[in-house]
């Protein structure tokens, strides 16, 4: 009896001390702890000012898969991209187009993470287009339903650029234009025939160009000659698809009466960018001037147009901004540390030009191709330097289009070197040396540093030559609509619909103007093919280095025409000094080639989704 | 029971020490006069008896303190109770100590014994036989909110004493000195970095695949404490808790196990001892890199892997480079230098360790504390780790039933560093983590003369290529870090058998990190102008990190414990606790800093400058239960749970209830047993535990809130506001559980002079945390993809521990074998799996793997493999479906090896003690995995340019010449660096990783100066190793790059003590 009493006491002040504890411990929202930098969902969406903050967020997502898209130029003859400054896991430095393949054939199977990040931006765009259309759209009225009408346009264009993108790309793709909220809703989607896919394209372009402002709230915003201009370039591709067939793609059939139409759609929507919205080339498509051989103090405006001196100009239709400030997180781009070597703020020399692309530059005073260059080894030939047309003699480059010298360094053509943001001066490009002291007229340079190029060239398009911002600070505005490009592709859009024509050959005129080139002689539009190598002509070299040239050569169908047939000896890249680097399409077989024209869905997801079919070559 | 373990001693001594009586013995009994040393002690005794007597009053009390086998204990501590004399014993283990009278109480206490307290009653010699603690059944063990008698245990804990054999190593922190103590314990050291060489300790294999597989590492009471900055002379005792009865107290984290510290204190002690250990040591690698120091044939090496591609007169390097280079070095090395980087970069490490501590007490209370510096330098210049502790315990009794304590330790820590694994960096972003490989033998250093660093020189040669010394002098990083902890806490036994007690805990840091690079810029010797490589850009700033934070912990206590009957002994314990976590981080960072001296940010102009922020908070809420209940002193039974509620979980996912039930047998205590097994064993115990443990580690603080994340974009030139949805939540996701089902055996045989315990568990791992499989579609917006309760992992395995420990004459000595075999297994994953080291039914990260033909000898060789693009000299792989080509489907998978971590651990340890000397022996190894041997710097197909060679890429490589040559030719097919066979080596190593030798000077020396003990010890870590791992260490797991060697190291240790 008397034990159990004193248990009871024992019990009792156990109770007592552990209630006084209880109350006397206890923080009350010990478990409810609210994130002191990130914002609870469910108080964002209430306005105008929040569908525009996302809106933001929305163009920040798809600029990371469209302002690198130079790496896609190595999909082509003319820019060697041997690896890229693309840091893995993070999308503000180009995690996108991080570890893909960036050679002229074998690259299909590598851009997994290139469409994972083209469907994280469709999942942005539907964000915003979702929740506008669902939570503000319907009490809105007056100037605030104008107001975020132009945001879900703007949504809406991106939207249907990213689609754009990968149909270009893969064909076939799954289609999905909501708000996800959880992955049931999308995991087992089937691939939605690309016909469809470019309906609904459309209908994104179309609501935009019915609700965008003809000039964009600002730069980096995007206006309605934009849209206009993607929707051309959509029948345009559209086009040269059911012109020239896309085997690869299972169900898709050739059909010139579809492409006419096409065609005809895309000359009028570029029609209507050209005359509509009063937009001119960079400085009226003025060539401006151009230094001495060697010299580089004045730069033509080509050059100038790739530079932050051109943001907001109106040749640039559509763009993606950025900004240099070494800030936290960072918004620059990388054109610095991708295009020039160690001796401009220690870049990589990701990107270079291949040897091939000097002989596409005219003369100024033909109007035509120069006689071929001669590769000659300075090294063991003592009159390299001299010899008359000699790639390593700088006065081969005499007299050619300016868009040489602004795209290009060759042999002792200088610029400007810049460490810590600080000039450090002129710097010669001299192939072959690295930081070597050579003395030009007198006055000691150090010669320009990279072991990234292979041809003898490196480029000058897209570097700057001021100091202030390293090479992973860059603000330049990226386009991914030039007006340049909607000029060439009008007249490859009236060429293909009723060969070539009067105002066609005019704005090729335009853009050949740009590089101080005579007007084209009347043989170059004599006839449709004539007109057509004319404007491919100008594509190589006014749009080089801006991922263009893939796409033009797969629709167009035009591998085998540059690169051989299957089972042929394939065709080397050399250098300026005559030696080969590197061969491609060598005995490559008819798969290669198929696979070089449609990428492959990724197999991890297929693996997961019995629904998602393959590309044919890729099986 | 007595008559059994003395019959069972008696056999062994007999066979020994056959001349004396062996009735007279028994080590266990705690008798004064118990004293039988031949005829010679009994005239001791008697004669010293007598002399006692007739000092009368004079008081003094001599006498012999006795050990195990009435062995006389020297250094014994004889103090008077109550009183302030005090002595200690002698050689012969003779004491003699002046008292008041003869009528008080004389305490004896001695290190690894348990103390005895004596009345002297009116005598003049008191003899005492002193008991090792080790063999007593009061022995107690730290377990989670408790202690326990270790005999009552039925948890698997396994305990390290932190003695000397510990302290005087050097081990530059505890983790990486626990290696091979405790079986089912791994503690992997990776690197021998000052700073960065704490071992990564795992309990009991891989436990999950989220990331988190750490032990939760307990220090007094206050979870999540950094174990490497506790001072290793602070700690008392180490308690491994490895099943779920032992760590289920520690609930939501305690899947991976629980490491238990407990901290000194002077309870027990009458004497105030002030004691020193210093320990001064000389570091080399274990094993190094042999860099090529010959510049000329370094491009040799280039000419010869670019003549498998390129044209001569197209290669870079031409034979007159080589040639000039090869010539002028011999008598211009300013411009001509062949630099041996590895001297260069490297220096003799050193470590010292110094600690001063203090202890003491009385009746009403006690103390302890220390002060400690240790001072690493490591093998890599201007790498070096410093750091001091302070710690003070105190305890005290307000009342009778009251007590209240009070713990306090600091430490200061300052860490300088160039790269932070050293001569690497994994983050891609800092891209000198790479460089190593490209510091070629052509570059000079420094040049004293002109102040500059070199730079390449060589025509043809790549002006990137890396002079690692600049980076070491003049970009260095510094890190100073402070903690405090204090601990209070008041006890309170209002009635018998009822404690209630309070913990207050608070845990502060501040850590500050700067970086402040010197510019500094290549230099060509040979053209005298700088080179194009900026190591360092003139615009070099100042940037500085600071993380503050704390971590608060409260728990109310009671407990109570009551016998019913003779027989029922039952302990009740119930906790509430709390524990909140807050942590802030603030950098910043300017261009161009005004002078090189200065290191704050202030001191940099303001041009360009940028800053970050954040801070992050969590709360846990826990409710512990545990019952324990002891019935006849033979059956045991313990219950446990914990209820844990966790601010990263959202409501009705965010409580996890973890409970746990042992049940034990001492079955020597049955008559019917012990009838047939008293003879030879002491004690078994057969215990068995089944319970669950949680893991929270994998999931972030914020992770399952909604929250929207900030993508900003630019408009006109300035930065706009943007938010996007990056999250989409699994509301239901939850705790991983493990479930862990454990079966011990201990036993004790011969008079406890053979111990055994082995355990068997079979623990599995359910739910593990990890990011679901997302759709692509969904993955390029939503990531992380949301976690989910993914998968099961199964480990089973078994622990064995056996320790022999006796006497041969005058030697005394032990051996102790531990081993342990772990075995796990996927069992569940609920979502794709495709071909690689993860699979169904099999280990977690197993070898798959090419199988290898060898090398190509010829081309017939090549024609009678698949076809795979080799020539000879190449590695052939074997098509291993028979498809007629090597695609990755011809890779093995092999169930019994795995990539990550052995699966049989194993230890030795012995020891040897003669009069003054000792000696201990610590061998360690394990088995069962393999790894691929390709790093960066065995690359057979290296860059056309600066790639730093070393001599094995000169001999081993196959060649026409060199047809047994131990690698693929050089520049070969790109498949010979392809994980094959070919490069899988076996990581088993069997390593010497401690011998020491002690030696303590007899304290009748030492007595005038006032010292009572002084002892010297010489001591080796990783003296040597074997092993068939081709690369740095078979230990570590390291990457590709991994270059910073193990440490060898040679130490003097001093104990003091006074």
């Amino acid at each position: 009896m008397n034990k159990v009493k004193m248990n009871y006491k024992a019990l009792i002040g156990c109770f007592l001390i552990g209630t006084t504890l209880l109350i006397s411990g206890c923080r009350k929202e010990l478990l409810n702890q609210l994130p002191t930098t990130e914002l609870a969902q469910e108080l964002f969406w209430n306005n105008e000012a929040d569908a525009t903050i996302a809106l933001m967020g929305a163009y920040a997502a798809t600029r990371a898969v469209f302002d690198r898209d130079y790496y896609l130029d190595g999909h082509g003859e003319y820019t060697r991209v041997r690896g890229t400054s693309a840091t893995n896991g993070n999308i503000l430095r180009g995690d996108a187009y991080q570890g893909a393949n960036y050679n002229p054939t074998g690259y299909g199977a590598s851009f997994d993470k290139y469409y994972r990040y083209l469907y994280g931006a469709v999942n942005r765009t539907n964000y915003v287009i979702d929740n506008i259309n669902r939570r503000l759209l319907p009490t809105a009225k007056g100037a605030s339903l104008t107001n975020l009408e132009t945001i879900l346009a703007e949504a809406r264009l991106l939207r249907g650029m990213v689609y754009f993108r990968l149909i270009s790309m893969w064909g076939d793709v799954p289609y999905f234009g909501k708000e996800v909220f959880d992955n049931t809703e999308v995991s087992m989607l089937p691939r939605t025939s690309i016909k469809n896919v470019r309906d609904s394209i459309l209908a994104d372009f179309d609501y935009a160009i019915a609700k965008l402002p003809v000039k964009g709230q600002g730069i980096g915003r995007s206006g309605r000659p934009a849209a206009v201009a993607f929707r051309g370039k959509l029948h345009l591709f559209w086009g040269s698809w059911k012109k020239n067939g896309w085997p690869e793609l299972t169900g898709f059939e050739k059909n010139s009466a579809e492409a006419q139409a096409s065609f005809t759609a895309a000359a009028a929507d570029f029609k209507s960018v050209i005359n509509d919205f009063g937009l001119t080339l960079y400085k009226n498509g003025e060539p401006g001037d151009i230094d001495a051989l060697g010299q580089a103090q004045i730069l033509p405006n080509y050059y100038e147009l790739f530079t932050p001196k051109a943001n907001g100009n109106p040749e640039m239709i559509m763009v993606f901004t950025h900004l240099g400030i070494p800030a936290n997180p960072s918004q620059g781009e990388e054109l610095m540390r991708d295009f020039s070597g160690r001796t401009i703020e220690g870049s990589q020399c990701w990107v270079s030009p291949r040897y091939e692309i000097a002989d596409r530059y005219q003369l100024i005073s033909t109007g035509d191709f120069a006689p071929k260059m001669v590769q000659l080894n300075p090294s063991t030939n003592t009159n390299a330097r001299t010899t008359a047309n000699a790639a390593v003699n700088p006065n081969s480059y005499a007299g050619r289009d300016y868009r040489m010298k602004s795209t290009l360094l060759w042999d002792f053509e200088k610029t400007i070197g810049l460490t810590s943001l600080k000039s450090i001066g002129f710097s010669p490009f001299i192939y072959q040396t690295w930081a070597a002291n050579v003395t030009i007229n007198g006055v000691n340079y150090i010669s320009y540093n990279t072991d990234g190029t292979n041809s003898g060239y490196v480029f000058r398009k897209f570097v700057r030559n001021y100091e202030g911002l390293g090479r992973s600070e860059g603000d330049y505005a990226y386009p991914v609509m030039r007006l340049a490009d909607v000029y060439l592709m009008y007249a490859e859009a009236t060429n293909e619909v009723s060969g070539p024509q009067a105002d066609a050959v005019d704005v090729v005129n335009k853009i050949r103007r740009r590089g101080n080139l005579p007007e084209l002689q009347a043989a170059k539009f004599g006839s449709y093919q004539a007109f057509f190598d004319a404007i491919e002509q100008e594509r190589i070299v006014e749009l080089v280095a801006e991922g263009q040239r893939g796409f033009d050569l797969r629709r167009w169908r035009a591998i085998e025409r540059v690169w051989g047939p299957p089972g042929s000896a394939g065709v080397w890249r050399q250098d300026t000094w005559g030696a080969n680097m590197q061969r491609y399409y060598q005995n490559t077989d008819d798969r290669t080639y198929q696979q070089n024209y449609i990428f492959r869905i990724p197999p991890g997801e297929r693996d997961i989704n019995p629904n998602l079919t393959q590309n044919t070559p890729w099986f | 029971m007595l008559l059994f373990k003395s019959t069972a001693h008696a056999l062994f001594v007999w066979a020994r020490e056959n001349f004396y009586l062996p009735v007279s013995r028994g080590n266990f009994q705690l008798k004064p006069a118990h004293v039988t040393h031949g005829k010679r002690a009994w005239y001791l005794v008697i004669l010293l008896f007598f002399t006692s007597m007739t000092t009368a009053n004079a008081a003094t009390v001599n006498g012999t303190v006795t050990g195990a086998d009435n062995t006389p204990l020297a250094g014994v501590s004889v103090t008077l109770k109550g009183g302030t004399a005090g002595a200690s014993t002698n050689a012969e283990g003779k004491y003699s100590v002046t008292v008041p009278d003869l009528k008080g109480t004389l305490i004896f206490s001695f290190i690894g014994y348990s103390t005895l307290e004596m009345a002297i009653n009116g005598r003049g010699t008191v003899n005492v036989n002193l008991t090792e603690t080790s063999n007593q059944l009061n022995d107690v063990v730290v377990v989670g909110y408790g202690r326990q008698k270790k005999v009552n245990l039925v948890g698997s804990v396994s305990t390290v004493n932190v003695d000397e054999k510990l302290t005087n190593r050097a081990v530059p922190n505890i983790s990486s000195g626990l290696t091979g103590l405790v079986p089912g314990l791994s503690a992997v050291q990776n690197s021998g970095m000052a700073g960065n060489n704490r071992a990564s300790l795992v309990i009991r294999g891989l436990g999950t695949v989220n990331g988190g597989s750490g032990p939760l590492i307990v220090v007094d009471g206050m979870p999540d404490v950094d174990i490497n900055r506790i001072n290793v002379n602070d700690i008392e005792t180490i308690s491994v808790l490895k099943d779920a009865t032992s760590a289920s107290v520690y609930g939501s984290r305690a899947a991976n196990g629980v490491i238990l510290i407990t901290t000194r204190t002077g309870k027990g002690q009458r004497k105030t001892s002030l004691n020193y250990t210093g320990n001064m040591s000389l570091t080399a690698p274990t094993r190094g890199m042999d860099f090529m120091d010959d510049y000329a044939r370094g491009l040799t090496l280039h000419q010869r892997r670019a003549a498998v591609s390129t044209l001569q007169g197209n290669q870079l390097f031409k034979n007159g480079t080589i040639d000039q280079w090869m010539a002028l070095s011999m008598i211009d090395p300013v411009r001509y230098p062949n630099t041996d980087w590895w001297d260069v970069i490297m220096q003799n490490g050193s470590y010292q360790n110094h600690n001063v501590s203090a202890s003491g007490g009385n009746e009403s209370s006690n103390f302890f504390a220390s002060v400690g510096v240790k001072d690493e330098n490591g093998l890599q210049i201007n790498n070096s780790y410093r750091q001091y502790n302070a710690r003070f315990n105190f305890d005290a009794k307000v009342k009778d039933n009251m007590n209240v304590g009070f713990k306090f330790n600091g430490n200061w820590s300052d860490y300088k560093y160039a790269l932070a694994e050293g001569f690497t960096d994994p983050d891609p972003a800092n891209t000198a983590g790479n460089d190593m490989q490209y510091a070629i033998a052509g570059i000079l250093p420094y040049d004293p003369k002109t102040g500059y660093f070199g730079g390449v020189m060589a025509y043809g040669e790549d002006p990137q290529a890396y002079n690692p010394y600049t980076l070491y002098i003049n970009n260095l990083n510094s890190t100073n870090r402070q903690e405090a902890t204090a601990n209070l806490y008041y006890d309170w036994s209002p009635i018998k058998g009822l404690t209630a007690r309070v913990d207050y805990n608070l845990n502060y840091y501040n850590q500050f990190r700067f970086g402040t690079p010197t510019p500094n810029q290549a230099y060509n010797f040979q053209t005298n102008s700088f080179g194009s490589r900026v190591y360092v850009g003139a615009n070099a700033g100042i940037s500085n990190f600071t993380n503050t934070g704390y971590k608060t912990l409260f728990n109310a206590r009671t407990t109570y414990n009551t016998k019913i009957g003779e027989n029922h002994d039952l302990t009740g314990l119930f906790v509430y606790s709390e524990e909140f976590w807050k942590d802030r981080f603030q950098g910043a960072s300017r261009n161009d800093r005004l002078y090189p001296t200065l290191s704050e940010v202030d001191a940099a102009l303001t041009d360009i400058q940028s800053t970050g922020g954040n801070s992050s908070v969590e709360g846990l809420r826990s409710y512990i239960g545990r019952l324990n209940y002891v019935g006849y002193n033979k059956y045991l039974l313990e219950a446990n749970f914990r209820i844990d509620g966790s601010s990263k979980f959202l409501e009705g996912s965010r409580y996890g209830f973890f409970p746990s039930v042992a049940v034990g047998w001492r079955f020597t205590e049955e008559d019917f047993i012990n009838k047939f097994t008293g003879s030879f064993l002491s004690s078994g115990k057969f215990r068995a535990s089944y319970g669950s443990l949680g893991n929270n580690s994998g999931v972030d603080r914020y992770e399952q809130q909604e929250t929207l994340n900030t993508l900003l974009y630019v408009i006109n030139g300035g930065v706009q506001r943007g938010f996007v949805n990056n999250k989409m939540i699994n509301r239901f996701l939850s705790w991983e559980t493990t479930t862990v089902f454990n079966a011990g055996l201990d036993l004790a045989f011969f008079n406890n002079r053979l111990t055994t315990a082995i355990d068997y568990y079979d623990r599995l791992t359910t739910g593990m945390n990890r990011p679901s499989q997302f759709s692509i579609l969904l993955t390029g917006a939503y990531s992380p993809a949301p976690r989910v309760n993914i998968g099961d992992l199964r480990n089973r395995g078994a622990e064995i521990d056996v320790n022999w420990r006796d006497r041969a004459g005058k030697i005394q000595y032990g051996v102790g074998v531990n081993a342990s075999y772990n075995r796990n297994n996927l069992e569940k994953w609920n979502q794709f799996l495709g071909r690689g080291t993860t699979f169904i039914g099999m280990p977690y990260h197993y070898v798959y793997s090419y199988i290898d033909r060898g090398i190509a000898q010829t081309w017939q060789d090549v024609y009678n493999a698949v076809p795979q693009g080799a020539q000879p000299g190449d590695i052939l792989r074997e098509d291993l479906n028979g498809d007629g080509r090597i695609t990755s489907d011809d890779q093995k998978a092999f169930r019994n090896q795995q990539e990550d971590r052995p699966s049989t651990n194993f230890a030795l340890n012995g020891s040897l003690a003669y009069k003054g000397f000792d000696l201990v022996v610590l061998i360690q190894g394990a088995a069962g995995r393999k790894d691929y041997w390709i790093n960066n710097f065995n690359n057979t197909n290296f860059g056309t340019q600066r790639y730093a060679s070393t001599y094995n890429h000169l001999y081993l490589p196959w060649s026409w010449e060199n047809r047994d040559g131990e690698w693929p030719r050089l520049g070969g097919s790109g498949n010979n660096r392809a994980s094959t066979t070919f490069w899988l080596d076996d990581m088993s190593y069997l390593r010497v990783k401690n011998v020491q030798l002690g030696y303590t000077i007899p304290p009748k020396l030492l007595k005038r100066f006032g010292v009572t003990n002084l002892r010297l010890v010489g001591s080796a870590e990783n003296l040597a190793t074997l092993t068939k791992f081709r690369g740095l260490d078979p230990e570590g797991q390291g990457n590709s790059n991994s270059l910073y060697p193990i440490n060898k190291s040679y130490s003097i240790a001093i104990n003091l003590a006074f």
